[in-house]
């Protein structure tokens, strides 16, 4: 009974969501390419001009990358926000800004428990690389769903996206996290390389798996689009 | 629907796991032969060039030649005048480097001003000092024999290191007595073992105190002045154990290896002013060779490969003219190379069975003309007319003897293929019975529940959740990490990695179904429908905690030892009196927590109070051995060894007492007062599954913390707080289980709990490497010495959390116990008993077969790998000891469960006839 229960109210959100905003594919296609482009003016800007790599100094690098991201992540996603009208954009940015704190916690919880070193050394490259999780896990959802708790629990727990919008916040963030899981693999490897080192090759992992998921979540919301399409017709 | 009986179940069971014994046991016996070795000694033949026609009748002759004419006549062969007295000083654990640096650096200034007479010799040059690099394993027995007999002994040598044999094969001192000299031998009584009737005078010691790091030397030098005094022996061997005990106590930094070092060097200027500076009388020549048997890591243990393990020293003093040799030159030979150049400085055979090449430098003193106009002379003069012609072939030679020597050393023996064949496809079959018994449980705990849960919740049964995806998915990355010999040496951050995912993945699990909605709401957890998830949520979280404080407590593995951990830093920041506080306030906790999960059951008030006073005495008396054992950390008292052998007692009285007692006493033992009587009905069946589920969890108990409590008194110091955290792990495990209800998958928790004992195996400063054995702790109340009690103690130690994770599945089992009370009442017993047993002992037996086929592969996969000896073995030896460990673990269980069952059962038939009776 209570399972059918919350099943009924999944789906009333999902209904709602849906009317909220109906999002095409060319749009996500769209967020998508201005995330990755924000990934990849930010990795140019630590380049050229403070002349840093990931390897060289991770963290320096980690907090550019998250600088320039927030803003563009918060921003882009505020615009999907559940229930507009109920909701001000500012209110959703301010519900980014807020979910990208808690989600940094989040992710630095779940890396330390998986043994990530803790130190004072470690200290800001831990710091830096949960910001960067928690842009592509949690703040997406936080700006969108805000404390709906059934929405989180059904993009998080149960990983059941219904629609293009939740597409687009569920496969990059499970992209990331499983990324940078992958990513963790050589490190107890004894290949004395630099980027052995945490946590620059979580990130790389973490990157990549967000930008094939990011990839991954179009298509889907592509082929699914065109179903529909063929259906009605 | 044929459905797989209880008997059967077992019957199967044991099959499998004796075709494992088997075929584990002829792979091993395969795998690791006794090491091939030519039979008979070498003769006459030594000395001359090696020729087609062997000359078999002469040297059947010459064998038989009395020991003085056989000592003519090699010299006569040899074309040289040997030495005449050697003094061979083998100091136990000492590392080159301490004595010549290493990568061309000098060692550090307090290790030289330690040993200023020796550093002067070197410095003069009238000592010559090298890197002997030993091969491994490198623990004392068989470097000994690499020494004397010039060969690399098998692998299973180690086994035998606490067993010693004579040595049956060619060697220097059989060599030594054959031509009648006369030989003492003062120091480590492995020498005795391994050369019975040999010695004319010895004196042996035990390295059996660990813990003495004086008088063990002592024992040594207090016949020297005495023997130097004297001119009837050829061959003095002292065996100094000091400073392999110094390392194992402290390490190589240990403030006592300074004075041990100059206390090693007092004795080398002695002898060489004794006995070297002054060689006259006519006495002859002496030479003192100051060797190591291998070296020591930074914590002062030793077995394996490493460059501190092998570093292992030759230092030969009295060779008057050593002008071929300068200290900058490359100063590194092999271990083995010690007994050919001793053999041809001593004019003996060079023992048969030898791999070594000749330290050419040592034949410096020779009269150079003499020598090398001989062998120029042998040579085939019209090919070789130009000195640099002859130069290139000496080079070349001198490069094959190397190659064939380093081939020889690292030979893979020769294996039975078909035993081995055999073994492996014994294991496989034993594996596979052991997966198709688990999966049939399996499918048949789940139709059963299938027809208890209604459609809907049907439908999410069916699907696989993320959690039983992952324990599967964890298997292969176990196996397939095994084939890495960088991932065998780091295992612990896999096990780490995947028992904290699998962690996380049950978090989300349960966060999944918590009623919230909204995420403010998250705050009042603890309140109405969400209580047991709440409580679930945070055991998980404690189980991560305390699994992440495990982890950084030993960085163990071999590549990043020397990386911070909270060992380390506690050692280091904390002086002996933190550490000893540390110590007693986990052992308190340790009890504390054991108290308080007693009364977790509502059992009977009394009964608990007794059983806590048994647990508490036993608690208390190894508070106070803690409290006593720093004191007297130099020297082993017999107050503590009485002690610890009462606490022994104690300890197994209790355990056994609480196991045999409880299921008799178990009426008794549910209180009057207990709750579950007033909501469930007084049916027969359900008061004997609460009386089952009782005792088995007082059972469960008593093993768990009766385990952990031994734990604390064997384990080093520095582990008792990962002690607390495993018992502390254990219990929320508990909980968590506990309300994780009954439609959770049996096999994911048994899992979880096996995942998690292995990640605290190597939590306690375990590795793959054989180093890591703690070889002080397994002697702790042992009066005399017994190989095999010290091996069980061993045993003990390095197995203890995998143990203790398989033993808390007899209160697993209680805790899940409460779901059978929804069964339907016609369940005869040998389905309950499956039910119980099943997965609890079927699933770390059949995971631990599956990590043995894939290991024994790999193995057999790497027997020509660089690493095979270093990494892939010591590997598979832990491995066979972990089968071991599950085996004991899981019988214990399948017993005492079994044992439970039969004792009520039997109370309840008695019961039943004794009412019958009354009626009548």
């Amino acid at each position: 009974m209570k399972n059918q229960n919350q099943n009924q109210r999944t789906k009333t959100t999902v209904v709602e969501a849906s009317a909220a905003a109906i999002v095409s594919a060319s749009e996500v296609f769209l967020v998508h390419s201005i995330s990755a482009i924000g990934l990849a003016i930010s990795f140019w800007v630590a380049s050229s001009h403070h002349s840093i790599t990931l390897i060289s100094h991770p963290s320096q690098t980690l907090l550019h990358l998250w600088v320039i991201q927030c803003p563009i992540l918060i921003l882009l996603y505020s615009r999907y926000r559940q229930s507009p009208q109920q909701f001000s954009y500012l209110r959703a940015v301010g519900r980014g800004i807020l979910g990208l704190i808690a989600g940094a916690l989040v992710n630095a919880f779940g890396a330390i428990a998986l043994g990530a070193p803790i130190g004072v050394k470690s200290l800001s490259k831990t710091i830096n690389w949960s910001m960067m999780m928690s842009l592509f896990t949690v703040v997406p959802a936080a700006s969108v769903f805000g404390s709906s708790w059934t929405d989180w629990q059904r993009i998080f727990g149960y990983t059941k996206p219904v629609g293009p919008i939740d597409y687009m916040i569920c496969l990059p963030a499970h992209g990331a996290v499983l990324g940078a899981w992958f990513g963790a693999w050589p490190m107890p490897l004894d290949w004395e390389r630099p980027w052995q080192e945490w946590p620059i090759c979580v990130s790389y992992g973490a990157i990549a798996g967000y930008l094939v998921a990011m990839v991954a979540s179009f298509l889907v919301v592509l082929v699914r689009g065109t179903l529909q399409h063929t259906k009605r017709d | 629907m044929s459905s797989l009986s209880c008997t059967k179940l077992t019957m199967f069971t044991i099959i499998g796991v004796i075709v494992q014994i088997i075929g584990l046991s002829l792979f091993v016996f395969g795998f690791f032969p006794a090491k091939p070795a030519l039979s008979g000694f070498s003769g006459p033949e030594s000395f001359r060039p090696p020729s087609f026609d062997p000359v078999r009748n002469e040297n059947h002759s010459m064998a038989n030649l009395p020991p003085d004419e056989l000592r003519s006549l090699y010299q006569e062969l040899s074309g040289f005048p040997p030495f005449d007295q050697l003094i061979l000083m083998v100091i136990d654990g000492l590392p080159a480097e301490f004595v010549l640096g290493k990568d061309g650096k000098p060692p550090r200034t307090e290790l030289i001003e330690a040993m200023p007479y020796t550093q002067s010799l070197i410095a003069s040059g009238m000592a010559v000092g090298y890197h002997a690099k030993a091969a491994p394993p490198t623990v004392t027995m068989p470097r000994l024999k690499a020494m004397v007999s010039g060969a690399i002994g098998g692998f299973m040598d180690v086994a035998f290191n606490f067993n010693t044999q004579a040595l049956l094969d060619d060697n220097l001192i059989d060599q030594f007595f054959k031509i009648g000299r006369k030989m003492v031998m003062l120091g480590d009584d492995t020498w005795l073992k391994l050369f019975p009737g040999l010695f004319t005078r010895h004196d042996g010691v035990s390295s059996f105190f660990v813990k003495d790091t004086v008088q063990v030397d002592q024992n040594v030098s207090r016949h020297l002045s005495d023997e130097l005094g004297r001119y009837d022996w050829d061959l003095l061997i002292l065996h100094y154990l000091g400073l392999d005990h110094v390392g194992h106590i402290g390490g190589r930094n240990s403030v006592l290896m300074a004075p041990k070092l100059t206390e090693m060097d007092e004795v080398v200027k002695m002898i060489h002013t004794g006995r070297i500076l002054n060689q006259m009388n006519n006495h002859g020549k002496t030479l003192l060779v100051v060797v190591s048997d291998h070296g020591m890591t930074e914590s002062g243990n030793h077995g394996g490969s490493s460059y501190e393990e092998t570093d292992s020293l030759a230092i030969f003093i009295g060779l008057n003219d050593v002008s071929g040799y300068t200290s900058s030159t490359k100063n590194t030979v092999y271990q083995v190379d010690i007994a050919p150049t001793l053999a041809l400085l001593f004019g003996v055979p060079i023992p048969k069975n030898n791999v070594g090449i000749l330290i050419l430098e040592t034949f410096g003193h020779l009269a150079d003309a003499v020598f090398l106009h001989n062998s120029w002379m042998s040579k085939n003069l019209s090919r070789l007319e130009h000195g640099e012609e002859y130069r290139t072939v000496v080079g070349a030679y001198n490069e094959f003897l190397r190659i064939a020597s380093e081939w020889l050393s690292h030979r893979a023996t020769d294996k039975p293929v078909n035993l081995l064949a055999f073994g492996v496809a014994a294991m496989i079959l034993s594996c596979l019975i052991l997966l198709s018994l688990l999966f049939l449980i399996c499918k048949e705990d789940f139709d059963t529940e299938k027809k208890c849960l209604s459609k809907a919740e049907n439908k999410s049964m069916r699907t696989w959740h993320l959690d039983e995806t992952f324990t599967v998915v964890v298997i292969f990355i176990l196996v397939i990490s095994m084939g890495s010999s960088s991932m065998v040496e780091e295992e612990q951050y896999i096990w780490h990695f995947v028992s904290s995912t699998l962690t996380l993945l049950l978090l989300r699990k349960a966060l999944q179904s918590l009623q919230v909605v909204r995420a403010e709401s998250l705050f009042n957890l603890f309140k109405g429908q969400n209580k047991i998830n709440g409580f679930q949520t945070i055991s998980i979280a404690l189980l991560l905690v305390s699994g992440r404080i495990l982890r950084g407590w030993h960085q163990g593995g071999v590549n990043w030892t020397d990386l911070p951990d909270i060992s380390k830093w506690l050692e280091q920041a904390g002086d002996d009196h933190v550490l000893k506080a540390i110590q007693l306030v986990a052992g308190l906790l340790v009890i504390a927590l054991s108290l308080m999960s007693l009364f977790v059951l509502d059992l009977h008030r009394i009964l608990v109070a007794v059983i806590g006073f048994c647990f508490l005495t036993p608690g208390l008396l190894v508070l106070q051995h803690i409290m006593l054992n720093q004191d007297s950390m130099f020297a082993p008292s017999s107050f503590s060894t009485t002690l610890v052998q009462t606490i022994y007692t104690v300890l197994g009285f209790g355990t056994f007492g609480i196991a045999v007692a409880s299921p008799w006493l178990s009426p008794i033992l549910t209180s009057k007062t207990c709750s579950y009587n007033s909501y469930m009905s007084t049916s027969d069946h359900k008061e004997f599954l609460l009386e089952l589920r009782n005792s088995s969890f007082l059972i469960g108990w008593a093993y768990i913390c009766f385990w952990c409590l031994l734990q604390l008194l064997l384990q080093q110091p520095i582990n008792s707080t990962p002690i607390l955290l495993l018992l502390a792990q254990v219990f929320v495990g508990m909980s968590y289980c506990f309300y994780s209800g009954p439609h959770h998958k049996q096999w994911i928790e048994v899992a979880l709990f096996y995942y998690m004992g292995m990640a605290g195996h190597y939590a306690l400063g375990n590795s793959n490497s054989l180093a890591t054995i703690d070889v002080a702790g397994a002697f702790i109340g042992i009066s005399s010495h017994s190989t095999i009690l010290s091996g069980i103690l061993m045993f003990m130690i390095t197995y203890a959390s995998p143990m203790l994770a398989i033993l808390s599945m007899v209160m697993y089992i209680s805790v899940k116990g409460i779901n059978y009370l929804a069964l339907p009442l016609n369940v005869d017993s040998g389905q309950l008993l499956k039910r119980l047993l099943g997965f609890p002992c079927l699933l770390p037996l059949g995971l631990n077969s599956i990590l043995l086929v894939a290991d024994t592969v790999v193995l057999i996969l790497m027997r020509n790998h660089l690493f095979v000896w270093s990494v892939f073995s010591p590997k598979y030896l832990y491995v066979c000891a972990m089968t071991v460990c599950v085996y004991i673990g899981v019988s214990i269980v399948a017993a005492t469960v079994i044992y439970t069952y039969w004792v009520l059962s039997f109370k309840r038939i008695m019961h039943g006839s004794a009412s019958i009776k009354g009626e009548k």
